[in-house]
């Protein structure tokens, strides 16, 4: 099982950000969330979602999805944005095995369906 | 204030250049709640010093529902009234993050500065270098000097600098909700305008609880037709203005939302690229976030094509200028008469509602009539329904499209988050006291 996620339906509101963070922290904050939408580059619109996995840092672009094995060298031309690096010091995504009930936040919170479950 | 609040009150004396903290006391949380309850009330607290309070919404920032929203209340130098601008897109949020709920700027400082948040400290910077700057030169330097592209900012251009009557508080690139002439009262201040970064945490009183209770919310949203329309087009369709969509299509790139609201109120058109591109645009200013549903059909009914409409967008956005006024008051119907019309404009706007209250939200329900019946009922709602939102933290737009963000929820959920007892009565008198 695993998170997908359609950047083009992306509408940047960082929901899932958010909820992932309350599953960390148990309170309100962005600073552990392992699912956030990159927005950093607002003048030319361009974004999209990463998600840092055990092994893996999925960078969801509009054009399609990226997958970085972690340590690999980045081409930093490709970098997706100055989120991404602080992304690789946290916690990977764990589909919320703790939550009772609801399964994956993110999902859940997300407004537009833009994050779905999927069988590997 | 122990829940959902950075607990701190930042009190700025410019002609001192000097900063000070309150903490943010439960009982006067419990007498006015939060967002535009607190800002009048710190605002009368200060009043000789004539301020400008920023602040944000007892819900702001968290998982209720379209909770994007903070506040700029002050007296505008144009009308002379007390009155409230909402902050959206992610900036109201970045604010309650970085570390303080409420922000007081009293005074008048004897040279150009900025003020500087991040993580619970405020510092008053030197704003030398970017005085004369516009609002994007501005914006693009302070996130050059942090190196931080997510840095959130408030910030006037020549507009404000030079007094006009029709300068916006403008955010991080976009117009915003100023019909108050905001950006006036900042340069009048010799503040260019202020930074927010921080990664504060808010605790909730009931955390499990007030998750549980937004996202039955959230579910209760999701089925309204409004899910299935995007951007400024359909909201202009909502408003009787149908060829809206059409028209803009051709060079709509993508549509975005502010902070965890569930309907995206921004469109971006792309003007200097091929706005079907998905990978990312080599250049580098290629178009504008539409934020502003008025400005764009007062462009739209001077004639101006699509394009040029947002042409005329993106320079009133740098020159930090009010662009529904400009497209009221321009005394021609070109782009280039629009963009020279800036330092010249003169006469009043019509302003709907009160004149507390920011017409640059829809002054009517979109997207559903909320069962009334027009005329003073609608009027009415809609004052109580920016008041609410203004006092909670609600994008102001979602607040009148969404029957399912109530009265009740909102203080249900602040009471979940706060542990406090706030009820309707307390609540009737914050908005009375608003409403006049
Ligand atoms: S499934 Fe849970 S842990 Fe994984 S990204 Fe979503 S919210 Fe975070
Ligand atoms: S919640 Fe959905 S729409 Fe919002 S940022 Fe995350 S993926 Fe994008």
């Amino acid at each position: 099982m695993g998170i997908r996620i359609d950047a083009l339906k992306c509408t940047a509101c960082m929901a899932c950000e958010m909820a992932c963070g309350y599953h960390r922290d148990d309170g309100f904050a962005f600073l552990s969330s392992c699912i956030v939408p990159y927005r950093a580059k607002e003048k030319t619109d361009y974004f999209g979602v990463l998600l840092k996995e055990e092994e893996t840092l999925v960078v969801a672009r509009p054009e399609g999805l990226e997958i970085n094995k972690i340590g690999e060298e980045q081409d930093p031309e490709k970098e997706a944005d100055a989120s991404a690096k602080p992304m690789l010091l946290r916690e990977a995504c764990d589909l919320c095995e703790d939550v009772e009930d609801h399964g994956p936040l993110c999902i859940q919170f997300c407004p537009v369906e833009a994050i779905t479950l999927e069988e590997e | 204030m122990d829940y959902l609040s950075a607990d701190k009150i930042l009190i700025v004396d410019l002609a001192a250049s000097e900063t000070t903290e309150d903490e943010l006391d439960e009982d006067l949380v419990s007498e006015k709640i939060g967002g535009a309850g607190m800002t009048k009330h710190l605002y009368e607290q200060h009043e000789d010093e004539d301020p400008i309070v920023i602040g944000t919404g007892l819900l702001t920032g968290t998982l209720y529902p379209a909770t994007a929203a903070g506040v700029i209340t002050a007296k505008s130098p144009v009308s002379g009234t007390l009155c409230h601008c909402p902050i959206t897109l992610k900036l109201g949020v970045e604010i309650k993050y970085s570390g303080f709920d409420y922000i007081v700027l009293k005074g008048v400082s004897d040279k150009p500065i900025y003020l500087w948040v991040h993580d619970g400290v405020a510092d008053i910077q030197d704003a030398a270098d970017v005085w004369g700057k516009d609002v994007w030169e501005t914006t693009d330097a302070w996130r050059k000097i942090v190196g931080d592209d997510l840095l959130q900012t408030l910030v006037i251009g020549k507009s404000g600098e030079s007094g006009s009557d029709y300068a916006q508080v403008c955010f991080n690139h976009w117009s915003s909700g100023d019909r108050w002439g905001f950006g006036k009262a900042f340069g009048g201040k010799n503040i260019k305008g202020a930074a927010f970064r921080g990664m504060g945490l808010l605790e909730a009183a009931k955390p499990e609880e007030f998750v549980e209770r937004s996202l039955e919310i959230l579910k209760a949203i999701k089925p309204n037709d409004f899910m299935g329309k995007r951007g400024v087009g359909d909201i202009c369709a909502a408003l009787g203005h149908e060829d809206v969509t059409d028209w803009l299509a051709p060079i709509v790139h993508r549509h975005s939302a502010c902070y965890n609201t569930p309907y995206p109120t921004n469109t971006f058109a792309y003007l200097d690229d091929d706005p079907k591109l998905v990978t990312e645009t080599k250049v580098k200013e290629p178009g504008i976030l539409i934020t502003d549903i008025f400005g764009l059909i007062g462009f739209k009914n001077l004639g101006l094509s699509a394009a040029d409409s947002c042409r005329a967008l993106k320079a009133c956005a740098k020159y930090g200028i009010d662009p529904t006024a400009v497209a009221e008051l321009s005394p021609g119907k070109s782009l280039e008469d629009v963009e020279n019309a800036f330092a010249r404009l003169s006469g009043s706007p019509p302003i709907a509602g009160k004149g507390v209250f920011s017409p640059w939200c829809p002054t009517k329900p979109l997207f559903g009539d909320f069962g009334l019946s027009g005329g003073d009922e609608t009027a009415n709602w809609w004052e109580r329904h920016q008041a609410l939102a203004s006092i909670f933290g609600i994008h102001p737009i979602f607040a009148v499209m969404c029957p399912q963000l109530t009265e009740e929820n909102m203080l249900e959920l602040a009471n979940i988050g706060t542990d406090l007892e706030l009820d309707k009565d307390t609540l009737d008198e914050v908005i009375d006291g608003l409403c006049g």
